[in-house]
């Protein structure tokens, strides 16, 4: 099969609406600052307020900035720090969870006391206390988000890689003299890091949301980057009387998370055998009555 | 089990006791001089003089462990240090505020179980079926939207639009706590939903649900009965989580309802770099989860007859 | 026929998502009041799905077509509403579980389960059913009973939490009593006592019991009539003694063989069966025993073997082509 086609029947059992979404939150993230009708940040107080029309389709917020550019615009914005703060995450809870996994004893111990710890802890807490002390930022924003990401990386890669390592032909590897080091990087590490994958884009509807609520509380993306939570707040006191610049920047984030959300309940897959459909079971009906029934008394046997 | 119990307030002493060695290194390592900062607040333009003398009085040039029991001693009694953007004691700034959030969290925390336990119920009811894929839905969604999305939302339909509750405060008795209660629990409320949801189908596959339909039972009452206090460890631990959750969902909440909770406050001291008010509200947010822990684990431990005669183990 | 259980060209059908499986293919039997019936077979032959089906006792979620008739004391099973079905349960006919510590709710108090029954089906309340809990479960002998009222199931043995599930089972004094391999998970002496249990009370209550079991010695203890099932079919029918001393059906005959016996000398191979039960589909054409069959000939294959009378016992009846053919065997009533 092509890769293309073994592609798609990986995601075959996905739902669809979802993977629509995810998609086109990725068109948009990407390629969105390059399609944008308006500059983003382009301000014209006289144009301030303004409802959907055809120069604007979306309206404008208070400052006159068309909503629709800053809606797609706001979009990269929340998918570089997505990607940055899993990147980040990933790359180091994957690292320690595998190193865990693969040494046990001492190493496995210190770095799971950690991670229990960081669990432990609600992510937004850690971000909060760190832009506290060390001040606002984006790459203060990242990577406390980043620190607040990884311990779950590191619980399922370590998980994962206990499970390798219990595997005959890792022993089979070390009697034929593999080194450590080759077996963690080429044995080890990649099984570990594609079950993490998986895991973590489900997850990306979490930094996608702290990313937006930091943004909500002046804590994250400063302006004038658009960002979804951001624009939320900015257009708060105005409220009342145009709440569409709350609504729609609102609508977006839910609508994305809601998608990836999907996807995370679609891959923890249903362990429970849902019972057939009406046409696959009216399907199966007719299936059984073809075969008919056996003529009845051949199998009583009541007199010889 | 006496000797489980007791394992626990040892290991949540000795968590409390690291999360102020985090509170205070994480204070003491920020960048900057916050003799210049309070200096400045004093008298502006102030000397090397006076920075000097403020190093002496609040006593930066001693070593780092002579900090930390300055620091530390002073907690029991409520002397969190002053905050360097007004001035005022901080200890005690949190103190009164401390019943506000209470309110919050609380109603909200009750909100959010009763809720989860009626909607994953509702939907365990006929798996499957219409009721289940809306509240499945309903849960999904829920559990997706941002809270100061929701917040927003519903002070703007019910609040501005209709009028039925006041747009912000806490001083309209309980009018003024609906929205912010909904506004809070609503997240974790459908997160738990689905966990009952999918628990209660996973226990109405065990070999004592066949054995409770071979006695008679009609299906309902197996839900109610059987597979219910099956679920109900695995709930309550994840509503532990959701409550500390919660706890952070504060800082969002209480600012936009205009609540004067601890929330708000750290909030404020994190926008300001108000360092002694962010270390106070770390402490304390920390203390608290390691507080809800504890009452998690134990509760848990009572609640599952093995666990409980074996004592936690 | 005082029949108390009674099923006519009994067929079960499977629908699963890749397709449609007979997994019960006219079968027809009957268990009369105080007789205990087993039912004999390798797993997958269809003897549990045969016993629950008609009283809708299927795993959640399962879709099952019901054909043939199937009469419990008198009531029709078969297009019954399971809301029918479920009064039906519990109070007509009970069913005790292969493994008695998972069919116990390890959240609930054992007292608490057992008197759940006695509120249900008997209509007593609070400390009346306590106290007829506690009646029965002298009956089924646990020990100690009021302590063990408090317990829960993960607090006892094995053989205990059986006399539990016998005990629930009994509270109503139920007509038809399903047991469900009963002794698998237990001690071979738990098992002794168990099956002694259930004859007791299958005297005392005049009640019918169809026993469901791989285990032949348990069939010549506690059986009076077994079935053998194979492939979903019945394939032999008859008073124990004369099935198990003087099999007529080839599969019976390999089942019986197979049991090592006290004169095989050390080390002699297991007498096993060729080849692997059919994997079931659709209905087999033929007899379903003919390709492992060592008396089958090219009609085996083509024709269904009607359940024919064996040498003239009444109530001994097998489904094979060459029943005729066959040397009467030694020791069968002439």
């Amino acid at each position: 099969m092509t890769v293309f086609m073994k592609f798609r029947t990986a995601l075959a059992g996905f739902p669809r609406l979802a993977l629509w979404i995810v998609a086109g939150f990725l068109f948009l993230g990407l390629f969105g600052p390059w399609l944008v009708p308006h500059d983003p940040l382009k301000q014209n107080l006289l144009a301030a307020g303004q409802g959907p029309g055809l120069v604007h389709w979306l309206g404008t917020d208070h400052l006159g900035r068309d909503t629709f550019s800053r809606l797609i615009a706001a979009a990269n914005t929340s998918l570089v720090g997505i990607t940055l703060v899993l990147g980040i995450a990933l790359i180091i809870g994957i690292g320690l969870g595998t190193l865990a996994g693969y040494r046990r004893g001492w190493t496995e111990e210190a770095i799971m006391r950690v991670t229990d710890v960081g669990l432990a802890m609600p992510s937004l807490i850690i971000a909060l206390a760190m832009i506290g002390i060390f001040g606002t930022g984006y790459w203060n924003m990242v990577i406390a988000l980043a620190l607040a990401w990884w311990p779950s990386f590191c619980r399922v890669s370590r998980a994962v890689a206990v499970g390798v390592m219990n595997k005959p032909h890792i022993e089979a590897l070390r009697v034929m003299g593999a080194s450590p080091l080759r077996i963690f990087f080429v044995h080890l590490l990649p099984t570990t890091t594609g079950s993490v994958l998986v895991y973590a884009t489900a997850d990306a509807g979490g930094p996608a949301l702290s990313i937006a609520t930091l943004s909500f509380l002046g804590l994250g993306i400063q302006p004038p980057t658009p960002e979804w939570g951001q624009m939320l707040v900015d257009s708060l006191p105005y409220l009342e009387g145009d709440p569409r610049q709350v609504i729609l920047p609102g609508l977006a984030l839910t609508l994305v998370v809601v998608a990836f959300n999907f996807l995370g309940e679609a891959i923890a897959l249903n362990r429970v055998p849902r019972p057939l459909g009406r046409r696959l079971l009216a399907r199966r009906r007719a299936e059984a009555a073809a075969w008919g029934r056996p003529p009845t008394g051949l199998v009583t046997g009541e007199k010889a | 089990m006496l000797g489980y119990v007791t394992g626990r307030f040892r290991n949540a002493a000795i968590l409390l006791v690291l999360a102020s060695m985090l509170c205070f290194g994480l204070v003491v390592s920020a960048p900057g001089n916050v003799a210049v900062l309070i200096a400045e607040l004093r008298t502006p333009g102030a000397t090397f003089a006076q920075i000097a003398e403020i190093e002496e009085e609040l006593g930066l040039n001693d070593p780092l462990p002579t900090r930390y029991w300055h620091w530390l001693s002073g907690v029991p009694e409520g002397d969190f240090g002053i905050s360097y953007k007004t001035g005022e004691e901080v200890g005690a700034a949190m103190a009164r505020r401390l019943s506000v959030t209470a309110t919050l969290l609380g109603g909200a925390a009750i909100f959010a179980c009763l809720f989860s336990l009626a909607m994953g119920f509702l939907g365990a009811l006929r798996p499957h079926g219409v009721v289940d894929g809306l509240t499945r839905i309903g849960a999904l969604i829920g559990a997706s939207t941002p809270q100061f999305f929701l917040g927003a939302m519903l002070i703007y339909g019910f609040a501005l639009k209709l009028g039925w509750f006041p747009t912000f405060g806490d001083n309209q008795g309980l009018r003024s706590y609906i929205l912010p209660w909904i506004t809070l629990g609503m997240l974790p409320g459908c997160v738990l939903s689905r966990l009952v949801r999918v628990g209660l189908e996973e226990e109405m596959t065990r070999p004592f649900a066949l054995t409770a339909r071979a006695k008679g039972l009609r299906r309902n009452a197996i839900l109610f009965r059987d597979a219910l206090p099956n679920v109900a460890p695995a709930w309550l631990t994840a509503f532990g989580a959701q409550c500390t959750a919660m706890t952070v969902g504060s800082v969002v909440v209480e600012p936009l309802f205009a609540w004067p909770g601890v929330g708000a406050m750290f909030l404020q001291g994190v926008q300001f770099r108000d360092f002694m008010v962010v270390q106070a509200g770390l402490l304390i947010f920390i203390s608290f989860f390691i507080l809800l822990n504890l009452a998690v684990d134990i509760a848990v431990m009572l609640l599952d007859p093995k666990l409980r005669r074996q004592g936690g183990r | 026929m005082n029949a108390v259980y009674d099923i006519r060209d009994l067929t079960v059908d499977l629908y699963t998502r890749s397709a449609a499986v007979r997994v019960v293919d006219g079968v027809s039997l009957s268990v009369a009041a105080g007789e205990c019936l087993a039912i004999v077979g390798e797993s997958g032959s269809g003897k549990t799905v045969m016993s629950f089906a008609p009283i809708g006792l299927m795993p959640e979620g399962v879709s099952v077509g019901l054909s043939g008739g199937a009469q419990l004391a008198g009531a029709d099973l078969i297009g019954g509403e399971e809301a029918a079905l479920a009064r039906l349960r519990g109070r007509e006919v009970a069913v005790i579980f292969q493994d008695p510590m998972t069919a116990l709710n390890p959240a609930r108090r054992i007292g608490s389960q057992i008197a759940e029954v006695c509120t249900l089906h008997l209509g007593l309340k609070g400390a009346a059913a306590e106290a007829r809990a506690l009646e029965l479960m002298r009956l089924v002998g646990i020990s100690d009973p009021e302590a063990r009222l408090r317990q829960y199931p993960h607090e006892l043995s094995g053989g205990l939490c059986q006399r539990v599930v016998i005990a629930m089972a009994i509270a109503a004094e139920p007509k038809l009593l399903i047991a469900d391999e009963p002794t698998t998970a237990l001690d071979v002496t738990v098992q002794a006592q168990i099956l002694d249990l259930l004859r007791d009370l299958r005297a005392r209550m005049g009640m019918a019991m169809i026993l469901i079991t791989h285990d032949i010695g348990v069939v010549a203890n506690a059986a009076d009539r077994v079935a053998v099932m194979y492939a979903g079919r019945l394939a032999e029918v008859g008073p124990v003694d004369q099935v198990l001393r003087a099999p007529t059906h080839p599969y019976t005959r390999a089942l019986i063989d197979a049991i090592p016996r006290p004169e095989d000398p050390v080390g002699s191979p297991f007498r096993g069966l060729p080849g692997m039960p059919p994997q079931l589909a659709g209905p087999i054409g033929g007899c379903a025993f003919a390709p492992r069959c060592p008396r089958a000939t090219p009609g085996c294959a083509t024709l269904r073997p009607p359940m024919r009378a064996v040498a003239g016992t009444p109530g001994w009846q097998a489904a094979c082509h060459h029943l005729t053919l066959a040397v009467i065997p030694k020791g069968a009533a002439a």
